[in-house]
């Protein structure tokens, strides 16, 4: 029954995990380029978002379509919009691994810090992780592993938080000022990553409970320096 | 230690998925319509209509009570003709022919281009004899048994009566009558299969049934489907044709074609604000 | 206080209330009254028929042909009234039945609206036409020049049955929704394999019921056969070139005789006349239930 809405559904649904994975291997090439300091593989990345940005298109499109010609309801309907919004999450995760990757052509010939280095590749680790997580509580529809992403999500923003202290620790030197700045934005970017994942997650609770709600809030519960 | 390279080959699954598009690129038209009018009499009832109706797709007819859309499915199968004062002017070629050619017959016509009706209509005979009556009468006899089963295969209704071929189609539900009727028109192998409002007398498990199947049969079948249910073309159809009332001079009211387009085109960014007027149930 | 009040409400009953009930009641005693009056009277026929007839009832009366005595009594049976009677009636239907059914045909399905208009008044007149009219008809027609016979008193009743079986072949026709035929027709069948295929076996119930009707009517009619069929000889006859007896001009024969055995003889063949029609009345009803059935699933 319905038998062409379910196509559709499994369609877009498929069409939005591709997209997951092309924005995880964006992201491992971002943590790559950053980790080498190689600018043309960060040029890589920056093409790459191309392929990310018609996915996005597509699928914006064939939601429109889907609502217009199978007026989906309940599960359906959640189903649709929370695709349309994941689809919003994975674009600006995609766009952030840009940014990562700008600025390390921009700095790809200064010095960097090893330590520094070290937790950008374990926040960014964690980040994938994250991503991944988030896609498969929204293919298993599971809940709990999605509310996971909350905890995960710390140790992304501590050391986001701890970021601004390795930098004014870092000397006098200009160039490697420079770069310091530069790499707060990085962690910033990764930091929003972590964050649109645990807005994946959110979204898997509204498709499974019918309930809008935020894990956590960024002005109760938890600290955030920012 | 190995790069990651952005530029990869697309993965397989996704040239597949991509070539999963209902619609064919090109449409082979199966109808030539042009400049198509009809009128009872002296009433109007459609005006210099001109489209193609294309092989292998779901096309429906839209539009508000009035606006002519089950004089136009008629036409295509020549049931007008049953209207002593219809006169049917313009050209409809199908599969390059003029079907109102004066030295057409209508019969043959009517053997290449099937119907289904609004309010389910079986014969009141046995299941099996409403299949096979027109497969006797056209004189496709061999393997009677076989037609007829697999014509309800087709209609997607064999499980529900293999065992019971020899009761009264009457005892049939209405959403099984249809079906009935449906295979009872595919059992004689038309090219076309023409359906004025086939679910408007069913309820809605039937229907999302009967659209399923319509989903299934354009694969081997041109459909043509009448539809005052909106939501139910923007379901089915490939291809959507919104037929409007246009009030002539001397205040007699004809149908005209106003749009016709792919479906999700129609319902996502009409080109005619008369059409986005009808589909968003604003007016008419 | 608050109780009279309550009953002061939208709906009290008052005197126009009481007066309805009343005037209701008289209109459906006088109704069941009309109804009893009415099976009364078949009561009444059938049981005056049976009563005096019932003493001339035998085996022997069904078998054995008529017999006359020197003493002017009657003897024997009916046999060839029987046989005679049948004889007409099948012969009448044969010729009657195609021709009304496909007279019908034309009308509903296939004649223009003015022509079928013509054709229904032309077989309206027809039907009320006098019996004794149609019987001097083919006297004139067909007796005068060849003699009397089963053939000639059968065509007569044919056009006695002819716009019955026409009439009511009609009226189940139109009975059968347009949409049937179109379902024919739309399948590529020519229109006159959907007429036989699908318009009258669907119909066939209503026919057969008409038919049996027209049946039950002309068996008991006796003017036709006054001119055609009335100098049989009184032994069962089989050759439908032949005149033959039969049950109504029994009846008429038989109680003009001063001999009172001859009166309890046509009693009882009026009783056998009338059991036939019964029969025949119960058998249309079981063709139209059965149809019904069908029509229904």
């Amino acid at each position: 029954m319905r038998v062409t809405l379910q196509e559709e559904l499994d369609s877009l649904q498929a069409d939005m995990l591709e997209e997951g994975d092309l924005v995880l291997r964006s992201l491992r090439g971002a943590l790559n380029a950053l980790r080498e300091s190689d600018a043309e593989l960060a040029d890589e990345v920056i093409e790459f978002d191309d392929e990310v940005d018609r996915r996005y298109l597509a699928i914006e499109q064939g939601v429109e379509v889907l609502l217009a010609r199978q007026t989906p309801v309940a599960v359906d309907l959640r189903l649709v919009l929370a695709m349309l919004h994941i689809n919003l999450h994975l674009e600006r995760m995609a766009d952030y691994c840009v940014t990562i990757a700008k600025l390390t052509k921009l700095v790809a010939d200064h010095d960097s810090e090893p330590g520094m280095i070290q937790a950008f590749e374990e926040m960014g680790s964690r980040g994938e992780e994250m991503i991944k997580v988030a896609l498969d509580a929204f293919v298993d529809r599971d809940v709990e592993r999605a509310s996971s992403l909350v905890d995960l999500d710390e140790l992304i923003d501590r050391a986001n938080r701890r970021v601004v202290r390795h930098v004014l620790d870092l000397g006098p030197d200009p160039a490697l000022s420079e770069w310091g700045l530069r790499m707060i934005v990085v962690s910033r970017c990764l930091e929003r990553i972590g964050d649109h994942a645990v807005d994946i997650g959110e979204q898997v609770a509204y498709l499974v409970t019918g309930e809008f709600r935020e894990f956590t809030d960024a002005s109760h519960e938890r600290q955030s320096s920012q | 230690m190995p790069t990651d390279t952005m530029t990869t080959v697309m993965p397989i699954e996704i040239a597949q998925r991509s070539e999963r598009t209902r619609l064919p690129t090109k449409l082979e038209p199966v109808f030539e319509i042009s400049a198509l009018s009809v009128s009872y009499g002296s009433t109007p009832a459609i005006r210099e209509v001109t489209f193609d109706i294309g092989r292998n797709m779901v096309t429906a007819i839209i539009g508000p009570s009035g606006c002519g859309k089950s004089t136009f499915i008629r036409v295509l199968n020549r049931m007008n003709d049953l209207v002593p004062s219809a006169r049917v002017s313009g050209k409809v070629l199908y599969h390059g022919e003029d079907l109102y050619r004066p030295r057409v017959d209508p019969v043959q016509v009517r053997r290449r281009i099937g119907m289904v009706f609004q309010k389910p209509n079986p014969f009141p005979k046995s299941i099996f004899d409403n299949v096979a009556w027109g497969l006797r009468v056209l004189g496709m006899k061999d393997d009677l048994k076989g037609r007829v089963e697999r014509a309800l295969e087709q209609a997607a209704l064999w499980d529900d009566v293999k065992d019971r071929l020899k009761k009264s189609a009457l005892g049939l539900s209405g959403g099984q009558q249809q079906r009935l009727c449906i295979a009872r028109a595919l059992a004689v192998e038309p090219d076309v299969l023409l359906m004025d409002e086939p679910a408007s007398a069913l309820d809605p498990i039937a229907t999302s049934r009967i659209e399923d199947l319509m989903h299934e049969l354009k694969q081997n079948y041109t459909i043509v489907v009448v539809t005052h249910n909106m939501q139910q073309a923007a379901r089915v159809a490939d291809m959507t044709a919104f037929f409007g009332i246009e009030v002539l001079p001397d205040k007699s009211r004809t149908g005209v074609l106003v749009e016709y387009d792919e479906t999700q085109k129609i319902f996502t960014q009409p080109s005619d604000e008369r059409t986005e007027g009808y589909v968003t149930g604003r007016f008419g | 206080m608050a109780a009279d009040d309550e009953a002061q409400g939208l709906f009290v009953v008052d005197g126009r209330l009481r007066r309805r009930r009343i005037v209701n009641r008289v209109m459906e005693a006088l109704a069941t009254l009309a109804a009893l009056v009415a099976v009364a009277l078949l009561v009444i026929v059938v049981v005056s028929v049976v009563k005096n007839g019932w003493d001339a009832l035998s085996v022997s009366f069904f078998t054995e042909t008529p017999t006359f005595s020197a003493l002017g009594e009657s003897g024997g049976g009916i046999a060839n009234s029987i046989v005679g009677s049948l004889i007409l009636v099948t012969l009448a239907t044969l010729f009657a039945l195609p021709v009304g059914v496909l007279t019908a045909i034309y009308v509903s399905e296939l004649a223009p609206r003015s022509v079928a208009n013509v054709i229904r008044l032309a077989l309206d007149v027809t039907n009320g036409l006098p019996t004794i009219v149609v019987g001097i008809f083919v006297f004139s027609a067909i007796v005068i020049s060849r003699g009397q016979s089963a053939l000639a008193g059968s065509f007569a009743l044919a056009i006695i049955a002819l716009p019955l079986i026409a009439r009511s072949t009609q009226e189940v026709l139109r009975l059968v929704p347009p949409s049937l035929r179109e379902a024919g027709l739309a399948l590529g069948a020519p229109r006159w394999r959907t007429i036989l295929g699908v318009v009258l076996p669907t119909s066939m119930g209503g026919i057969l019921t008409g038919t049996t009707l027209a049946i039950a009517r002309i068996a008991g009619e006796t003017a036709p056969l006054l001119f055609t069929t009335s100098l049989a000889a009184m032994t069962v006859m089989w050759d439908p070139r032949d005149p033959v007896q039969s049950m109504p001009l029994t009846i008429f024969q038989y109680i003009e005789q001063p001999d009172p055995s001859y009166h309890a003889k046509a009693w009882a063949t009026g009783a056998v006349l009338l059991a036939f029609v019964l029969v025949l009345s119960l058998c249309s009803k079981f063709f139209l239930a059965r149809s019904r059935r069908r029509l229904s699933g």
